[in-house]
């Protein structure tokens, strides 16, 4: 009984989330020419996804707007984590002074709800000209980076015994030669787990994208996105679900390789 | 930046690590700048400032170009406004909606597939949690594809026989906000049975073999063996739900833009309308002030009340 009740629950389960997906595979494949709007289909019908694929990349922006995101996501991630370890290592190994206001300081970049930032930052870039440019979101991402990353390696800095450091010294290693030389290869799966958590959030913000900048050579490719699915009626359907699923490889790619790192490094912060 | 809760705990009680004396370096201490320097600038001046300038900036009637300081007006106007008791109303819909589904369907969906075959498992699992790989924007497009007024879920119900409950599914309230709370429990669900599965793991087999020989199995070995267990990760999940639900803003953003007529709006919604669309900047500042009292209040009050039993 109580095995048949399990089966039955995740069976629902299963086809009311794949069903979704499956939708949105079949849909994309078919041809835009020929889509009927009135009803979506539930078997494919002839072959389209190539030319789907063309018009979602070229004319409505979504090629523009992943390379642009692939910019931001790869480069501020890993700024974003190079220098959240920086911090963690002065944090837990330099002899700084308040080492806990530091930590509170930097960690509390999370707390605050991202509303906070946005009209500030807006009249800020505005007066500084950062506005719509690369540069300018890209700093925002870093900063917003920072202070979850720098959580996740401050725990697992807090691991390496201190000892380690204190034969380095003995040895007369400077500081620099001590972080890169023993801190950084032993931090490596940290700041990996910290890269693709951080990879995943630059990836899919939308918030940012639309407020910092406007102009198809900036803004990322979430913000082409969202404009794409304001068109619903203009755009055929195929082609906005093409964007949709194109848009979500890299971080399926990212999710499925970093699986166990995810898993581990969840693990390890319960 | 997957937002979580910090672990007080942690922070405060954890032994302290021994700092190398600074005889062997005396410039020790000048040492750490360059180490510490560039993390404080970037969160000091692009996260700390901005977020103390909107708290200033709520205290002023800004319209983008001129501002006058009123002091705790815009807050008064806030209390009387309609627009933002229904914007209140869906973002206490959201964290009611965000906290039952995912947490609770995860916890399901853990616990049964635990006890599935590898194989079985495995495709469950894959199957839940993949759209969780999938972003909010996108998550947002299919589902409008799914929600329009002949659309998958009205052909579905039609094909049925169900067709009195046909709808216009993001036209009206509250079937805009409640649509959109399930099409964010399909996307989120998957994080919520990682987490849980995770825990679920954790549980030492002995515990579960002693009470499977005292005689304790289905519902009996969940609710007094196996849940007592999964507590700390359930604090983790239930926090994050909560944190996440009161910011949710791109499935909002991409299924309705808050509409019609704002009534599907949530506080991180009439944030953006109100400063960036109707240049309301002192306002919408308000706005943000009010969403932060209440994140911050609810994590606080959670953690305070679910710490403890932890230990």
């Amino acid at each position: 009984m109580g095995r048949v009740f399990r089966n039955v629950f995740l069976g629902i389960c299963v086809v009311l989330w794949i069903a979704p997906l499956w939708l949105l595979v079949v849909n994309t494949i078919a041809p835009a020419d020929t889509y009927a709007e009135d009803s979506p289909q539930w078997w494919p019908d002839g072959f389209g996804l190539l030319g789907n694929l063309a018009r979602a990349w070229t004319e409505a922006g979504i090629g523009a707007g992943f390379a642009n995101s692939v910019l931001y996501a790869v480069v501020c991630s890993a700024v974003a984590v190079l220098i959240a370890t920086m911090a963690g290592f002065a944090v837990v190994v330099l002899p700084v002074r308040r080492p806990v206001l530091w930590f509170w300081f930097i960690y509390s970049g999370t707390l605050f709800p991202l509303q906070m930032f946005l009209a500030p930052l807006f009249g800020m870039y505005a007066e500084s000209d950062l506005y719509d440019t690369q540069l300018g979101l890209g700093l925002v991402y870093v900063a917003l980076a920072i202070p979850f990353a720098f959580f996740v390696v401050r725990n697992q800095l807090t691991t390496i015994p201190a000892e380690l450091t204190e034969a380095a010294q003995l040895d007369g290693a400077s500081w620099w030669r001590i972080f890169g030389s023993i801190h950084l290869p032993l931090m490596r799966t940290a700041m990996l787990a910290a890269f693709a958590f951080q990879f995943t959030w630059v990836w899919n913000d939308l918030l940012f994208g639309i407020t910092l900048a406007r102009s198809p050579q900036v803004t990322p490719v979430m913000a082409a996105l969202a404009s794409l699915s304001g068109n619903y009626g203009s755009v055929p359907t195929p082609v906005i679900l093409t964007g949709a699923l194109i848009v979500s490889i890299p971080t399926i790619a990212i999710f499925l390789g970093f699986q166990r790192a995810f898993a581990r490094g969840i693990g390890a912060s319960l | 930046m997957t937002q979580t809760i910090a672990r007080p705990d942690r922070l405060t009680s954890r032994p302290r690590i021994v700092r190398p004396r600074s005889s062997t370096q005396p410039v020790g201490r000048a040492a750490s700048i360059p180490f510490l320097a560039p993390a404080v600038i970037f969160v000091g001046v692009l996260l700390v400032y901005p977020f103390l300038a909107s708290v200033w900036s709520s205290l002023f009637d800004d319209n983008g170009f001129t501002q006058r300081f009123v002091g705790l007006d815009n807050f008064g106007k806030l209390v009387a406004d309609p627009i933002l008791a229904r914007s209140l109303l869906n973002t206490l819909m959201w964290v009611v909606g965000t906290l039952v589904l995912p947490v609770v369907l995860g916890l399901a969906i853990a616990v049964a597939s635990n006890s599935l075959s590898r194989r079985w498992g495995a495709f469950v699992r894959g199957a839940i949690v993949l759209p969780y790989a999938i972003s909010g924007s996108a998550t947002a497009a299919l589902w409008h594809f799914l929600l329009e007024s002949h659309g998958a879920v009205n052909q579905v119900l039609n094909t049925v026989g169900l067709g009195g409950l046909t709808t216009s599914w993001l036209l009206n309230w509250p079937q805009n906000t409640l649509s959109m709370i399930v099409a964010s429990t399909w996307q989120a669900t998957g994080f919520s049975v990682i987490l849980f599965l995770v825990g679920l793991q954790s549980i030492p087999r002995d515990t579960v073999e002693a009470a499977s020989i005292d005689g304790a199995g289905g519902w009996r070995m969940f609710a007094s063996i196996i849940f007592p267990q999964l507590r700390p990760v359930t604090v983790v999940v239930v926090g994050m739900a909560l944190v996440n639900s009161l910011k949710s803003f791109d499935i909002i953003w991409v299924l309705t833009q808050g509409g019609p007529a704002r009534t599907s709006e949530t506080l991180a919604l009439t944030m953006y309308r109100e400063t960036f669309l109707l240049f309301h900047v002192g306002y919408g500042s308000a706005v943000a002030v009010l969403l932060t009292v209440i994140v911050i209040a609810a994590a606080w009050l959670y953690l305070r009340t679910q710490l403890p039993r932890v230990r």
